[in-house]
This record gives C-alpha cells, structure tokens and sequence, in this order.
C-alpha cells in the first residue's frame, strides 16, 4: 500500500530530503530551525508539539521536522522516524550536567531500525555561552567515537548569532545526496 | 498523419482527461497486452474521487478531529495519529473502491503506472492525493474545513451597504 509511498517516490526525483532535528529539551532545536529559515529567533517558547519547515538549501528541498525535546515528550519522537534520511541532533554545550542523559537519547536514536541509514549532524550548540564545553569534551562524553554504523559529523554552532549553522547543514545535506542521488 | 486524425485524437484526449500523445507512450512502456488498462484505472479513481460517498466519508473525518486543530505555527503531536488515520482510511477505501470496479485490479502496477504518468491526472486530483502524502497539505484541508465550518471564511455579502434610492 501505496498512494503515500508512490507519493514520496514522485518528490524524490525532485531532490527532497526529510531531515529530523531532535535533542534534549532546551538544545536549541527550534532557534537552529528558525535561523535556517530566516525568521527571529529570540521570541521562542519550549516547543510542546512539533514544527514543519521546508528550506531550500541549493537544489534540494529540505523537510525538517522539529519535535519537541521534554522527557515526556521524547516516547513521540518514534513516530516521526519514517523515511526520515538524516538527523539534526542538538546539544545544548553549556548544559554539562545532562551530558550522560544526551548521549543515552542519542545512542538509542542511533540503534532505531527505521533510522539505519540516516547521517547524523551532531550540533554543539551555544558556543557563544561562557562556559561552554569544548568540541572534544562533548564528542567524548556523547561517545561518538563509537558510532560506527552512521556517517556522523560534530560541528560548534551557535543557533543564536547563527555561526556555522549553514555550514554544518551543509555537510549533512552533501552526505545524503551521496547516498541518495547519485547513481 | 493529416489533420483531421490529429484534431480527433486531440478531442478524444481532452475527453478522457489526459494529454494527448500519452496513448503513444503508454504503448511504449511496456504493457500492450493492456494498453488502455491505466487510463481505464485513472478514469474509475476520478470517478471514486468526485463520487458523494467518497466525499462523505471524507467530509465525516475532517468533522469528527477538526476540532482538535489550530490555526497556528506550531502542531500539536496529536496531528500525527490523526493524519496516520486519515492516510489509512482514504487508501483503503480507494483501493478496495478499485477492486470493485477494475477487472484484475493490480495496485502496484497501478502505481508504477501512476508514477511515470503523473501528468495524466488533473490538478484536483492530485491535490487530494496529495493530501495523503504531505502533512502540510493535510493540515492545511483540516483548517480550510474548519473554517468553512465555522463560517469564519470570507463572507461578502458585508461589503455591500444597501441605501435608500431616492429620486
């Protein structure tokens, strides 16, 4: 069955990419997507549902979906894996303390059948913040070395000022479209 | 090929709702055993499309959760299962609705069909197949619905000001 996947089929020979941006709650998640798409980022609340945006990003359409990060929220994320061909993980840098409960969420992302063939950006995100932890601190307390299943990329960014935001989507937009459409 | 073959050809094409020309690709894609089986199938899904009933079942599920929907920025994670639903019921019933009608219905040559022949439906229709592939568009038939529920889409009849003729 059928319609919706035919569908799909049909937007993916017009270059779509459906990018998911998760993360612990306060990340950053919701700022990261409003900087891509040009809006203010200074007025946001804590997102309590989801957030759809398309971004065109040189010749491909980017889905980005945005989900809630609270713990409760976190047993929903399941039902937005679908076709889902890369994900935005966002790390709030400056919460240290909750580094341990991050990587957990994010080694469970990682072993999600439906998300197997997704690259993963990890975002360090609040660079901009004293006392923010260093790139290597971060890529050590999330284990990253240890994903071996996924093209991963860890990248320090800042939502707010939007420092190698549109860089870092860049790589993640370039690996899928190795994966996707060359071929 | 003289003229008037072509301007039949075209006329029978704006009939059956399709491009002309396509009668000659389809020959070209491989099934000639069966060569108007797809235009056969497009016609009976325009059919189930614009039938009443389809409509009302349509109509009943956007009645029965579009209260649960806002107009803002944000979506509520509830949307999702709505949509699910919504995805799930709608295909069924086409395709069972083209089990019924078509001889040897075969949903995934259909599809295969339907994917390299995408110009052959008429906007309408896509757009309400689009409704089953993009969120988005989902969401946006839910709030338009709502609102002509609730009367709030744009009524002209307050722009006019009726004053007494005087002579």
């Amino acid at each position: 069955m059928g319609f919706q996947k035919i569908l799909k089929k049909m937007k993916a020979k017009e270059k779509e990419m459906r990018i998911l941006i998760l993360g612990l709650d306060n990340a950053g998640k919701t700022t990261i997507l409003k900087h891509l798409n040009h809006e203010d980022p200074t007025t946001i609340s804590p997102t309590l549902g989801f957030n759809i945006k398309t971004i065109v990003y040189g010749d491909y359409k980017l889905n980005m979906w945005d989900v809630g990060g609270q713990k409760s929220l976190r047993s929903y994320w399941k039902n937005y894996f679908e076709s889902t061909d890369g994900i935005v993980w966002v790390v709030d840098s400056v919460d240290t303390r909750r580094l341990d409960d991050c990587r957990r969420e994010l080694h469970a992302l990682i072993e999600e059948e439906r998300l197997v063939g997704a690259s993963v950006l990890v975002l360090a995100n609040k660079v901009d913040l004293p006392g923010a932890a260093s790139l290597e601190d971060i890529r050590e307390r999330l284990e990253l070395d240890n994903v071996t299943t996924h093209h991963w990329k860890i990248v320090r960014v800042s939502a707010m000022t939007g420092e190698n935001v549109v860089p870092a989507v860049g790589w993640l937009v370039n690996d899928i479209s190795q994966r996707l459409f060359t071929i | 090929m003289d003229v008037n073959k072509n301007e039949q050809r075209i006329f029978e094409g704006l009939e059956l709702n399709y491009i002309p020309g396509d009668e000659d690709d389809l020959s070209m894609d491989g099934s000639p055993e069966k060569p108007n089986y797809f235009d056969l199938i497009v016609g009976q899904l325009e059919d189930i499309l614009i039938d009443q009933r389809f409509q009302q079942l349509q109509q009943d599920f956007l009645n029965k959760y579009c209260h649960e929907f806002d107009d803002s920025e944000e979506n509520k994670l509830s949307y999702t299962g709505i949509f699910e639903e919504y995805v799930c019921t709608i295909e069924r019933t086409i395709e069972e609705k083209l089990k019924l009608t078509v001889p040897n219905f075969d949903m995934d040559w259909f599809l295969m069909e339907l994917q390299k022949n995408k110009g052959s439906l008429d906007g309408e229709v896509f757009e309400m197949l689009y409704t089953l592939s993009d969120f988005v568009a989902f969401k946006s038939l839910v709030l338009d619905f709502k609102a002509e529920k609730e009367g709030r889409n744009p009524d002209f009849a307050n722009a006019f000001t009726v004053v007494p003729l005087r002579l």
